[in-house]
């Protein structure tokens, strides 16, 4: 693992650069609002934020994918596959906690038999360059959920900002290839590394916001009936925001658009929808917001732990910030935790 | 094969409520009346069968223009169906041009079923409108 | 308002001990500073949780359609006349519904509190009649109330619920005057492909997360006819067309009923200004047939009946 040093004043020309030899995907800010998107000439990459509005899931799993077209011909049905992206990317700018929801995604997509070549092929050939949280939000909880501030999970290159300059620290062979083109980066000082480690400290420090996940996971085991979910539920309104803006969420849902010539499209589709579990013949198992409300925090502090062993959910804050009516899943998260034990 | 170079010509969806525009259309027709070719007629039992997804999902499929004809007030076969779709193509209208799209792109008309020679008017105007306005391209989904 | 608060806290204590109603929906008390979410009480001694502030947007009148007990909801101006057009839609049983109405000087837009902190994060905040005082990580601020109310409530003619069975306190002056169609009427000036510009840079920001139609007290629909399927109307796809026809068609959809409560604006993620779109609908109703949603139980919306004399200037 290397330590580089980059003086402030070089990121943009670093940036640019990489630019020249990657699609480059960085946080851009929009009026108030800054989203990872592709650099281009018509924009730059804004580091002073937070987090960005929406997750970087959407550069491995887009919300709108075409997966082949087709033409229904008269003896068969022509299918046009959409060839996979196959350049290299850079996805930059990255924060430690949207970072580790790529570890969490990649167990979901390359799971079971049919691995998601969608998702896998451009991951694979994308490096990920964090950007260390000096500042975290009133809202974060990353350390609740094996997370940090300087994290390194699922990246291949950590930026840090040592106030008067950044150091690069490289984590996988990945970091360490983008690393040596820029050749004229110099190693860090051994004072500069442990002014990055006192302010890794100082930041996990900082997120206040905690969540007890210990036992969650084997409470909810016996809670599927629980009086619980009467009551948390009433005030949420169905809408896609705490899903869509999550980092982990991933589940979708596949269309074919138009009839005789078309496209079929994989889009994001949320477990909050009324019609998400509709069936063909008009039975919804799933029809209230309770059971929908139930199957979210099931399949997070539940589900997903006994498939994969993990929480499905990084502790961003997200949807604590976004959702319209404060539904907080800290308290839901709290009230499962605040159970006896049995 | 030679392959000529067309000029463009607008397409037009025109609902036809069966009692009153359609016949006047068919009037028309018999009477040997000329009026541009460029509609496509769809019969509807009235005006107020046509719902305004039918004319946003036109112009979303790249149909130039609209034209949606029914009984006069007061004459519709069911009553009132036209009256209910009046006020709908009131709204839309209104709604749709002000998010930009051309108002001549949208055309309504009152034609009975003894209206031949009008029907056949109202045609060349919405055919002109439309082909001054060019070809649809707002809401066009490629 | 802190007397509001508690006649508050006295009528949901007397209709749920009188069991006049089953159940209250108010407001508690968020998890953020800045914040209150919507409160169910069924049990007299929780009436303490109920609050009342100028960060009490949510608009409850949403929690009211498909219930089976007697509600009592807190019902602002604009809530109000949105429960009326439910009832006049037949969407409850109009007894089982005691609309608590209330005055409101108008709710805070939390973005407009953003912009102007910039990255200084609201730790702590304390709303009260003019002025909300918050506080930060090394930063204290008063700021005047009214500079950062939402664009909905500046132009309020409703700030007394119009229609209510219960009114909490003494009713407060109206305003008069207010253009509210100002926003509408500067889009009207532009040309065609001006707007169709303005629209189209607007709306490609959108996620299709459905927050603007989960959270609007008029989208009670089973199945939303962006949903439908077999066959499909119109994609549910990123796609912009598709996009922009989905928000053309829900803006048509509450022509007439939507009384501009600027819920839909304030869910937004991405910030758009949704409420330019809707309320076109409203002024379109007024000037066509003069009608103003909710303040009525008597009247049918206006897409719901017809008249003899309906304008019908652009008609051939």
């Amino acid at each position: 693992m290397k330590w580089k040093v980059l003086e402030k004043s070089e990121l943009p020309a670093l940036v640019a650069k990489l630019t020249e030899e990657y699609e480059v995907f960085a946080p851009v800010k929009e009026k108030n609002i800054v989203s990872f998107e592709r650099l281009s000439s018509e924009n730059q990459a804004y580091l002073d934020f937070w987090n960005t509005k929406k997750p970087p899931k959407d550069v491995f799993f887009p919300q709108t994918e075409t997966l082949f077209t087709y033409r229904i011909a008269e003896k068969d049905v022509e299918i046009v596959e959409i060839p996979a992206a196959k350049g290299k990317r850079v996805l930059f700018g990255v924060r430690p906690c949207d970072a580790r929801s790529f570890v969490l995604l990649n167990k979901f997509f390359s799971s079971g038999e049919h691995k998601d070549v969608y998702y896998l092929e451009k991951r694979r050939n994308t490096t990920i360059f964090g950007l260390a949280c000096t500042s975290p939000r009133s809202t974060c909880f990353c350390t609740s959920l094996g997370g940090s501030p300087f994290g390194k999970d699922g990246m291949d290159l950590l930026l840090q900002d040592i106030n008067d300059k950044y150091l690069i620290e490289t984590i996988t062979e990945k970091g360490e290839e983008l690393v040596e083109k820029f050749p004229s980066l110099k190693d860090a000082e051994k004072a500069d590394v442990e002014r990055a480690k006192k302010l890794s400290e100082d930041a996990e420090t900082a997120v206040k916001s905690k969540v007890s996940v210990k036992d969650v996971s084997e409470k909810l085991d016996r809670m599927f009936e629980d009086p619980l979910w009467d009551q948390i539920y009433q005030k949420c309104l169905g809408c896609g925001i705490c899903t869509f803006l999550c980092p982990t969420c991933c589940c979708f849902d596949i269309l074919d658009e138009e009839t005789v010539e078309g496209k079929r499209v994989k889009i994001w589709d949320s477990c909050q929808f009324s019609c998400f579990t509709l069936h063909g013949s008009g039975h919804n198992p799933r029809s209230s917001g309770k059971e929908r409300m139930r199957q979210r925090i099931m399949h997070k502090f539940n589900y997903f732990v006994n498939d994969f062993s993990e929480i499905f959910c990084v502790g961003c804050g997200r949807c604590v910030q976004e959702c319209p009516v404060n539904l907080d899943i800290r308290e839901i998260i709290g009230a499962i935790s605040a159970r006896q034990a049995e | 094969m030679k392959t000529a170079e067309k000029e463009w010509s607008p397409k037009i969806l025109a609902f036809l409520c069966n009692w009153c525009s359609y016949a006047g259309a068919d009037l028309a027709g018999i009477s040997r009346m000329q009026y541009p070719p460029n509609i496509r007629v769809v019969r509807v039992p009235c005006s107020g069968r046509v719902n305004p997804y039918f004319i946003i999902k036109a112009l979303q499929r790249g149909w130039d223009g609209v034209l949606v004809s029914g009984c006069h007030p007061g004459d519709c076969h069911y009553i009132s169906g036209n009256l209910v779709a009046r006020r709908r193509f009131a709204v839309l209208k209104d709604l749709l041009e002000y998010v930009g799209i051309e108002p001549r792109r949208l055309n309504f008309s009152w034609v009975s079923a003894a209206e031949g020679e009008k029907f056949a008017n109202v045609v060349k105007d919405v055919v002109e409108k439309v082909k001054a306005l060019g070809s649809a391209k707002r809401l066009v989904k490629r | 308002m802190e007397d509001l608060e508690n006649l508050i806290r006295e009528i949901a204590k007397k209709l749920l001990s009188e069991k006049k109603v089953d159940l209250i929906i108010g407001y508690e008390q968020g998890t953020l500073p800045l914040h209150t979410t919507p409160c169910f009480v069924d049990k007299a001694e929780d009436v303490k949780k109920l609050v009342w502030n100028a960060s009490c947007d949510a608009n409850l009148s949403k929690y009211v359609v498909d219930r089976k007990e007697k509600v009592g909801v807190i019902a602002k101006g604009c809530d109000a006349r949105l429960i009326a057009v439910c009832a006049i839609e037949k969407q409850f049983p109009r007894e089982n519904v005691v609309i608590i109405g209330i005055p409101c000087l108008g709710v805070v837009d939390r973005k407009k509190i953003e912009t102007k902190l910039g990255d200084r994060e609201v730790l702590e905040a304390i709303v009260e009649d003019e002025q909300i005082k918050v506080k930060g990580e090394g930063f204290e601020l008063v700021l005047q109330k009214n500079d950062f109310l939402c664009d909905s409530c500046l132009t309020c003619r409703h700030r007394n619920s119009p229609i209510y069975d219960v009114f909490v306190g003494k009713k407060v002056p109206e305003v008069k005057g207010a253009n509210e169609f100002a926003e509408v009427s500067s889009l009207e000036s532009k040309s065609a492909e001006e707007r169709w510009k303005h629209f189209k840079e607007e709306l490609s920001k959108c996620i299709r997360c459905y927050a603007c139609r989960n959270v609007c007290p008029l989208c009670y629909c089973k199945m939303c006819f962006v949903d439908q399927t077999m066959p499909a109307w119109f994609g549910k796809t990123n796609d912009l067309s598709d996009t922009m026809i989905y928000h053309i068609v829900r803006a048509f959809h509450v022509a007439g009923r939507c009384v501009d409560c600027g819920a839909c604006s304030r869910a937004c993620p991405m910030d758009i200004n949704l409420r330019e779109l809707m309320k076109k609908t409203e002024k379109i109703m007024k000037e066509r047939y003069s009608y103003e949603a909710g303040v009525s139980l008597k009247e049918v919306p206006p897409l719901g009946e017809f008249k003899m004399e309906d304008s019908q200037e652009f008609i051939k």
